[in-house]
């Protein structure tokens, strides 16, 4: 009798665990590849996504898939998704904490991005932590993966199609990309 | 939906009443569900780990012969000096401190019906469930003349990274200009579909960037066709102009033959002399799993393609490269180290479902792989595959490759190049950290 009720226990146990790895866990998983465990990115040229607007999240996974937004990999991803599974991701994503990753950046390049903040803190913040539940958060967000977001507003070829941002990627430097890239990085 | 969802509740009452039946494998002694992994790659690392983020109580033994991994995936950049071996190794001390008992020994049998794997100490460890993860191992005599000692001295074939990786780094830096680099590709599958075609780029990279522009690379190829085709000729032409020629298994580019002393590959017709000879021999499954009996005619492990446990053996799943899965026979997953981790994510599910009686969840499986052909240029393919109507297909709507002519090919490649690095960051750090 009292094995049946250890085992009525262990059995309990363990069939939370499977549903834990079903539906949108699962599914889910399959981001960490490339973003990390609960989209907590340690590859600097991959973004962080536990944490963004949910909104944000799901405006940009169906403008890929649907093929209005440019990208590199991601439309070719999300494209056998149906819209209820990108909601369900960009729900699951939203709720995970924003984890800002600590870079080494010199403190010069700090000073520099600083004074170039212009274009971006309307939107972004002074401290990259935007507060409309829309716009992404880029404090600590990694420096590479921002610089390169910068480079395809820049090229018209591309396309992007978020005007402001393209405007104002384009009225600054490559130089002070870098810096404000790398501003936004070491922001906590 | 509501088909999965019958068919899973169908899965369940089949799969859940002989489990019942059976001894239960998890009221043992310790009260705890044993699962041992052999292999520690991609697919053995992230199946032990996620196993235990999922399952704490689960007693996870990871069995790898190693004590520090060195990633395949941009091995090829080690070749061209782009990048840096230590770069990609890792060691399990990150496993370890979650929980998982990792044993470095090797497997050497099998033993389906006991439920045990005896390793190469003499040690006997039991199991309620098993992956196996063991990757690719050589069959040398594919290729008349070549050796398993000949790759570990004078001909590495470098599809094992690691020391070899080096030495064939060396060869390719003391070859004079105006040297032929031959890369013979055996017939597919061979792990890293487009692994042959990247290297043959680096090395291009390698010798353009050092002023060595009379040098040639040479395919020799088994094969007529190979991943991403379109982008690398694309990329050879933008890049090296002539400097690598490919030649297909139809104009008898199978290598079958070769003499290590004159560094010649004989194809059936003709013979090339090389200056470094570079041969990539033939695969098949790890050896283990051959020895196990999991292995099918082609020497690779047929698996469930929905939870990737074998057709052959119950309670062993096959992850990762030894095993052929996918949408067959047209769109198998590549043997790539993501692919092998969203496999081994499924197992992972499925083995919790199994060892609770329940039905295994429904599994997602994708494939990214990257290739960087040169300085700021990569591109990839994607493999999106989902379930319809209780089968496994592959996603035609989504997946493929990189565009190839678009305006905005600068920013696209060099998008592509970049986030081949931070790809394998993650990975690396999914898997191992």
């Amino acid at each position: 009798m009292g094995s049946r009720i250890a085992m009525a226990v262990l059995l309990a146990g363990l069939g939370t665990w499977a549903h834990a790895a079903d539906s949108i866990e699962a599914l889910a998983s399959t981001c960490n590849n490339c973003h990390g465990v609960n989209g907590v990115s340690v590859g600097p040229t991959m973004p962080s996504i536990g944490g963004l607007p949910q909104a944000y999240l799901t405006n940009v996974m169906l403008e890929w898939k649907s093929g209005t937004r440019f990208s590199a990999t991601m439309g070719r991803l999300l494209k056998s998704y149906s819209d209820v599974q990108i909601a369900d991701l960009a729900a699951y994503f939203a709720k995970q904490p924003w984890v800002p990753q600590a870079q080494k950046i010199d403190a010069a390049r700090v000073r520099l991005g600083a004074q170039s903040l212009k274009r971006c803190e309307k939107c972004h913040g002074d401290d990259g932590l935007p507060r409309d539940g829309e716009t992404p958060p880029v404090n600590g967000q990694w420096a590479g993966y921002l610089y390169l977001e910068s480079l395809k507003y820049r090229d018209d070829a591309v396309g992007m199609s978020n005007r402001q941002m393209r405007g104002a990627m384009k009225k600054l430097s490559d130089e002070e990309l870098r810096a404000v890239s790398d501003y936004y990085a070491s922001q906590k | 939906m509501n088909r999965l969802n019958r068919r899973d509740f169908l899965k369940a009452v089949t799969i859940a009443a002989p489990a019942l039946a059976l001894h239960a494998p998890w009221a043992h002694a310790s009260g705890k569900s044993r699962v041992v992994v052999v292999g520690g790659g991609f697919g053995g690392a992230v199946a032990a780990k996620y196993l235990k983020m999922l399952a704490p109580q689960l007693d996870i033994t990871l069995v790898e012969r190693n004590k520090v991994y060195v990633s395949c995936p941009l091995s090829n950049e080690v070749i061209s000096g782009h990048g840096e071996l230590k770069d990609l190794e890792i060691g399990y001390d990150g496993l370890q401190k979650r929980g998982v008992n990792v044993v470095f020994d090797e497997a050497t049998a099998i033993d389906a019906t006991k439920r045990t794997v005896t390793l190469k100490s003499g040690t006997t460890l039991a199991y309620d469930a098993l992956v196996l993860s063991p990757g690719i191992d050589f069959n040398y005599a594919g290729v008349e003349g070549y050796t398993e000692e000949l790759a570990n001295t004078d001909l590495p074939h470098a599809y094992k990274a690691g020391p070899q990786t080096l030495m064939l780094k060396k060869q390719l830096e003391a070859m004079p200009d105006g040297g032929t680099f031959v890369i013979a590709v055996p017939p597919g599958p061979f792990r890293c579909p487009p692994g042959p075609y990247e290297r043959a780029s680096q090395v291009a990279a390698y010798l353009k960037g050092h002023g060595k522009t009379k040098s040639k690379v040479l395919i020799l190829d088994a094969n007529d066709s190979f991943s991403k085709k379109g982008l690398f000729e694309q990329a050879w032409k933008t890049h090296y102009g002539n400097m690598i020629e490919w030649v297909p298994g139809a104009s008898d580019g199978k290598v079958v033959k070769i003499d290590p002393k004159t560094k010649t590959a004989y194809t059936n017709f003709g013979e090339h002399k090389a200056d470094v000879l570079n041969v990539i021999p033939p695969h098949h499954a790890g050896s283990i799993a051959k020895q196990a009996g999991l292995t099918n005619e082609k020497g690779w492990c047929p698996v469930d393609m929905l939870t990737m446990e074998s057709t052959v053996q119950k309670n062993v799943w096959v992850v990762g490269d030894s095993c052929v899965h996918g949408e067959l026979p047209v769109y198998p997953m590549p043997k790539s180290a993501h692919a092998a981790v969203t496999q081994a994510k499924v197992a992972v599910g499925a083995i919790l479902a199994r060892l609770a009686g329940q039905p295994a969840p429904t599994p997602y499986f994708v494939n990214t792989c990257y290739s960087i052909a040169a300085p700021d240029w990569g591109f990839s393919v994607v493999h999106v595959y989902r379930v319809e109507g209780g089968k496994l297909i592959y996603a035609q709507e989504a997946g493929g490759i990189s565009v190839i002519d678009t305006p905005a090919i600068t920013t696209l490649r060099k998008l592509e190049a970049e986030y081949a690095v931070g790809w394998l960051k993650n990975i690396m750090a999914d898997c191992f950290a």
